[in-house]
């Protein structure tokens, strides 16, 4: 369980880690928190020839909040997400309030370990792409966008497009993710998350997020969001299940039925940890109680 | 003042909190060993094509073969090579072995080496190995994977089970489970380059014994090899066997002239080290109209795996069962076959508990079923049941002294007020959602035995006894050098209080030597719940002879008669008088003036002792308190009780930690830990994140409370402990699970009792479709 050789850089810039991932190309494997790519290189899963280690790279570790988005820098560790704190428009740092205010914490406790959330980082977890990691559903449900530099560029990769397959993303070997944007969602948006593991710390058997947004004169769904992990190569939105939501009011039964058409709408494959029909009946579970979670008081 | 009984803080800790214990993997300064291992479950070996320095054959070098021996008709004989030859039989098989300079260059050798292997049929689970035509794991030795085959039946078993009021069938199934102590295996070897001895340092529980069959493998004399367990982290019986890894290690220090080492890494240990628990009970229970279990039948089968291990065998786990089945309870009837059957997986060795956790597991569904047909409490059947006449002779012969069955289950059931928890129940079961139950598990552990129980397995070396040797230096300091092997158990702490009391000093005063086969008496190191019993026993009986001596040197100083003479708090004092004298002067003149000791006693203080008693029962009542949610089958143990009967508690305190230690491993065995081979015989929980281990939280609160019958079977009236808690805590989760689902029908007979198994049951008892 010792790692096969490779070279190590730790550039000091942003320049000098694209300048490194450009000349390295495929060879190359970005180290951030190390806690998903350093046992997969102790077991000799990853091999990488070079590992371009981006933590002595300032400015990838700051969270603000602009043009209606929340960023978070990629080196942000996951334990800042316990209690995040963001760089307003105006420059201050505060905690950041409102529904996300209030979900990000509810995910972040999930996140493995008081250690790996301590050293894993925000980023890390995005490019990494585990298909039942927290933060790759909060970023596909929520449509976050993916910011990815590369020597002399700039380019924005909505969650959609980002997640290929699993530990597969459409980044391409030069780019570095350097942040990730996340919408502030309004008052009127109420948001759920639910996870079921074996232990405590786990990866997800599946996982679901659900947001909603409430009509303020009806107090119908006027928007629906409920992604799922754990079922597929990449974190999933199921439009069947939002589009049941979507002109009801929020209720028991409501998510009932939502929560049905989701267990019909994922294809899950069984592994070690639970067969396709076990995660079947989980992602029914999951989806009902996020909703369930998300109908209460704002946040 | 007594030091017995007393909490007083382990002498271990202040080492291993501070991490500056010394490990195998702490000793370095050795060129690092990687076996290669066979990706296959089965299959004939080709060619073995590597850089230069890999080794794949012994043979040439006269390396022995293991000979793990029951003198039983029905046991199959096999000589184990140290690496495979012809063969591989399970997937982690070393099949050559590779030295580096390092550990990851040790790996990186290895990857380069190839081996040709032609792969065949594996068999694999108990059906698949015990099938008809299932491929044979050892063609040459056995036309079947049978290995060994108990059987015995009481006569008039078959008309009591006729004339029963009630029988009762049920299957239970135990997953195949992995000790996994903290610290892997490993072993480093240093050769003297003059005179050619060898040290081996491994990470083991019974140094003299692997000594032994090293010596016996390379044809060396054992004078020659010094065998040390240093710290050791974490055994549970994984590191009981032989490991043909650390032989090999001995043979390339000889060999190569280099220090060698082998750190065993967490894959290695979780594929290739030993695995245990995979067994499948099929119990006939008949009950007579009072719901007194009248006559037990069984039908055990234990899968194996591919070798049996040294020097204990593949016969202790089925026969384990064969003669530990009745448990705590009074069957007039019994009958039983049991098999080991041999499979193309890992070989099997004893783990905490070996047999007993599902043993309990089959008799505690059996009594919660056989209530619920009868209409009447889980509490009151085993009140009906359990043992309450003393000494108790098994079906099989087994005496049971004088136990508690009922008295600890009572008091278990009174701390947790089962009224009050059927009540909670009740509005939960009304409000729907998450759904509380307790189950209750009574058990008898086995513990303490000696030869004569070692004996009757008719084993090929037979273990029991232990010495110890005890000497107290010119600083009225005493040394007891022990056979026995601690690791983590508090034993040397333990054994100072016992020291201390005998021979009036302070544990303080007391140094404990184990494990290094250069300084201690040849004994059988720390397995089986026995070293309190044994090397206690031993410790007791040589601290006694001590004092005697401490005595009469006392006596020819004081001018007093022997008999007068009381030795405490430091000083031996005259009887009825304040006169006295420090015990550490004593010890000067018995060292420096000889001159002044009684006639004809012999210079120094030393004494010896060996003890070897038949064994004893303790008892105990475990009960688990569980929320289970029956939509995802999740299930999270939210109260544990242990009401235990060890006999005399050397040290409560460290008492406690033996039970709480075992009850997580055996909350992990009814809900979390599971080795799983896929059909072609590939494991696939090789890390830590297929196999799971629970976390402290997994684990609730452990409540504690002990009742102390003195045993009469052993010299210092206690009883082993070491494995009760892995032996009671899966059946009580069990039967909890099953409380807690029971208004929904659900019965759940096998563990782990993982949520996708749970969630089964209850689809399948609501007839709810899957998905």
């Amino acid at each position: 369980m010792k790692p096969a050789r490779f070279a190590y850089a730790a550039p000091d810039s942003i320049e000098g880690v694209l300048d490194a991932l450009d000349r390295f190309g495929d060879e190359a494997k970005v180290l951030s928190g190390g806690q998903s790519l350093v046992p997969m290189m102790n077991f000799r899963l990853a091999r990488p020839e070079v590992i371009v280690d981006i933590g002595r790279v300032g400015g990838l570790d700051g969270m603000s909040v602009v043009n209606g988005s929340l960023t978070v820098g990629a080196r942000v560790i996951h334990a800042r997400l316990e209690a995040p704190a963001a760089a307003m428009p105006d420059g201050r740092t505060e905690p950041l309030g409102g529904v996300l205010g209030s979900l990000l914490p509810e995910v972040a406790r999930f996140v493995g370990h008081l250690p790996i959330r301590a050293r894993g980082t925000f980023g890390g977890s995005i490019a990494h792409a585990d298909p039942a990691a927290e933060w790759c559903i909060l970023a596909r449900t929520l449509d976050a966008e993916m910011v990815a530099l590369r020597r002399g560029g700039e380019r924005v990769i909505t969650a959609a497009d980002f997640f290929e397959t699993v530990f597969t993303t459409s980044l391409e070997p030069e780019e570095l993710l350097a942040a990730v944007r996340l919408p502030i969602l309004g008052d009127d948006w109420r948001a759920g998350f639910c996870e079921f593991s074996r232990r405590a710390g786990d990866f997800a058997v599946v996982a679901a997020m659900t947001a909603v947004r409430l009509d303020r004169a009806t107090g119908a769904i006027s928007e629906a969001r409920i992604g799922v992990g754990g079922v597929a190569g990449v974190p999933v939105r199921l439009p069947d299940a939002e589009a049941t939501l979507v002109g009801e009011v929020p209720g028991a039964e409501l998510h009932a039925a939502a929560a049905e058409v989701a267990a019909g709408e994922v294809d899950p494959a069984g592994d070690l940890h639970g067969s396709a029909a076990y995660r079947r009946d989980l992602v029914r579970a999951m989806v009902a109680r996020a909703l369930a979670q998300g109908a209460g008081a704002p946040g | 003042m007594s030091w017995v009984g007393r909490s007083i803080r382990r002498v271990e800790d202040p080492t291993l909190l501070r991490g500056v214990g010394m490990f195998v993997g702490d000793i370095g300064g050795a060129a690092a060993v990687r076996f290669v291992r066979s990706p296959v479950a089965s299959g004939l070996i080709g060619a073995v094509r590597g850089p230069a320095y890999t080794i794949e054959d012994l043979d040439a070098d006269g390396v022995g073969n293991i000979e793990a021996v029951l003198h039983r008709p029905d046991y199959v004989r096999l000589a184990q090579p140290l690496l495979a030859r012809e063969r591989v039989r399970y997937v982690g098989e070393p099949v050559a072995v590779v030295v580096g300079d390092t550990a990851a260059e040790a790996e990186d050798l290895a990857e380069q080496v190839e081996l040709d292997i032609e792969p065949g049929p594996a068999a694999v689970g108990i059906d698949g190995a015990l099938a008809p035509g299932a491929p044979l794991v050892h063609p040459d030795e056995s036309d079947s994977n049978v290995m060994v085959a108990g059987e015995m039946a009481t006569p008039g078993l078959a008309e009591a089970l006729d004339r029963a009021h009630a029988v009762v069938d049920l299957e239970t199934v135990s997953g195949r489970q992995a000790a996994l102590p903290l610290e892997a295996r490993g072993s480093h070897a240093v050769t003297e380059r003059f005179g050619g001895r060898t040290t081996l340092h491994a990470s083991i529980q019974a140094p003299h014994m692997v000594r032994t069959v090293i010596c016996d493998l390379l044809g060396m004399p054992e004078a020659d090899l010094r065998v040390v367990a240093p710290d050791v982290g974490g055994a549970f019986g994984q590191k009981l066997p032989l490991a043909r890894e650390d032989a090999i290690v001995v043979w390339l220090s000889r060999r190569l002239g280099r220090p060698v080492a082998w750190i065993e890494d967490r894959s290695e240990n979780l594929m290739a080290s030993w695995h245990s628990r995979e067994q499948r009970y099929r119990l006939r229970g008949g009950f007579d109209a009072g719901a007194h279990l009248e006559a037990l039948q069984a039908d055990v089968v234990a899968n194996v795996g591919a070798w049996p291990c040294y020097p204990i065998t593949w016969g202790v786990e089925p026969l384990m069962a064969l003669a530990e089945l009745p448990g705590p309870y009074t069957p007039e009837h019994y009958g039983v076959r049991s098999r080991g059957v041999a499979s193309h997986t890992c070989p099997m060795s004893p783990y905490r508990g070996v047999s007993r956790p599902a043993i309990t597991l089959a008799l505690e569904r059996l009594m919660d079923i056989a209530a619920a047909r009868l209409g009447i409490d889980p509490v009151e059947i085993r009140r009906r049941n359990l043992q309450s006449e003393f000494p108790h002779t098994s079906p099989t012969g087994l005496r049971h002294d004088e136990g508690t069955y009922r008295e600890a289950m009572e008091m278990a059931v009174r701390h947790v007020d089962l009224g009050a928890f059927r009540s909670r129940q009740q509005t939960a079961r009304a409000a729907g959602g998450s759904q509380p139950g307790i189950g209750i598990c009574t058990f008898s552990e086995r513990t303490g035995y000696g030869t004569p129980a070692f004996a009757a397995r008719a084993m090929g070396v037979t273990p029991g006894y232990e010495n110890v040797e005890l000497s107290m230096d010119p600083s009225g300091y005493v040394t007891a050098r022990i056979g026995a092997s601690p690791h983590g158990q508090g034993l040397e702490t333990a054994l100072s209080q016992i020291v201390a009391d005998e021979v009036g000093t302070d544990p303080g005063r007391v140094r404990v030597v184990a494990s290094d086969t250069d300084r201690t008496p040849y004994g059988w190191g720390s397995f089986a719940s026995r070293a309190m019993v044994l090397a206690g026993g031993a410790t007791y009986l040589a601290a006694q002879q001590l004092a005697t001596q401490l005595g009469s040197v006392a006596a020819e100083v004081l001018e007093a008669a022997a008999d007068d003479i009381f030795l405490a708090d430091g000083r031996a004092t005259v009887a009825g008088t304040s006169v006295g004298v420090e015990i550490a002067e004593l010890a000067r003149i018995a060292h420096h003036h000889t001159q002044r000791l009684p006639d004809g006693a012999a210079p120094g203080l030393s004494a010896q002792a060996g003890y070897d008693p038949a064994g004893t029962f303790s008892n105990a009542c475990h009960v688990a308190e569980v929320e289970v949610d029956p939509d995802t089958g999740g299930v999270s143990v939210r109260r544990f009780v242990v009401v235990e009967d060890a006999g005399r508690l050397i040290n409560p305190m460290i008492a406690d930690g033996q039970i709480r230690g075992g009850v997580a491993q055996g909350i992990a065995n009814a809900l979390l830990e599971e080795v799983v081979y896929d059909e072609d015989g590939n494991i696939l929980t090789t890390s830590l994140m297929d196999y799971l281990p629970p976390t402290v939280a997994e684990i609730p609160d452990i409540e504690i409370m002990h009742l102390e019958t003195l045993s009469d079977a052993t010299v210092t009236g206690a009883k082993g402990l070491g494995e009760g808690g892995t032996i009671g805590a899966p059946a009580a989760v069990l039967n909890a699970v099953n409380d807690a689902l029971a208004h929904l029908g659900v019965e759940l007979n096998e563990m782990p009792a993982t949520p996708e198994r749970v969630r089964e049951a209850v689809r399948t008892a609501t007839g709810t479709p899957a998905g």
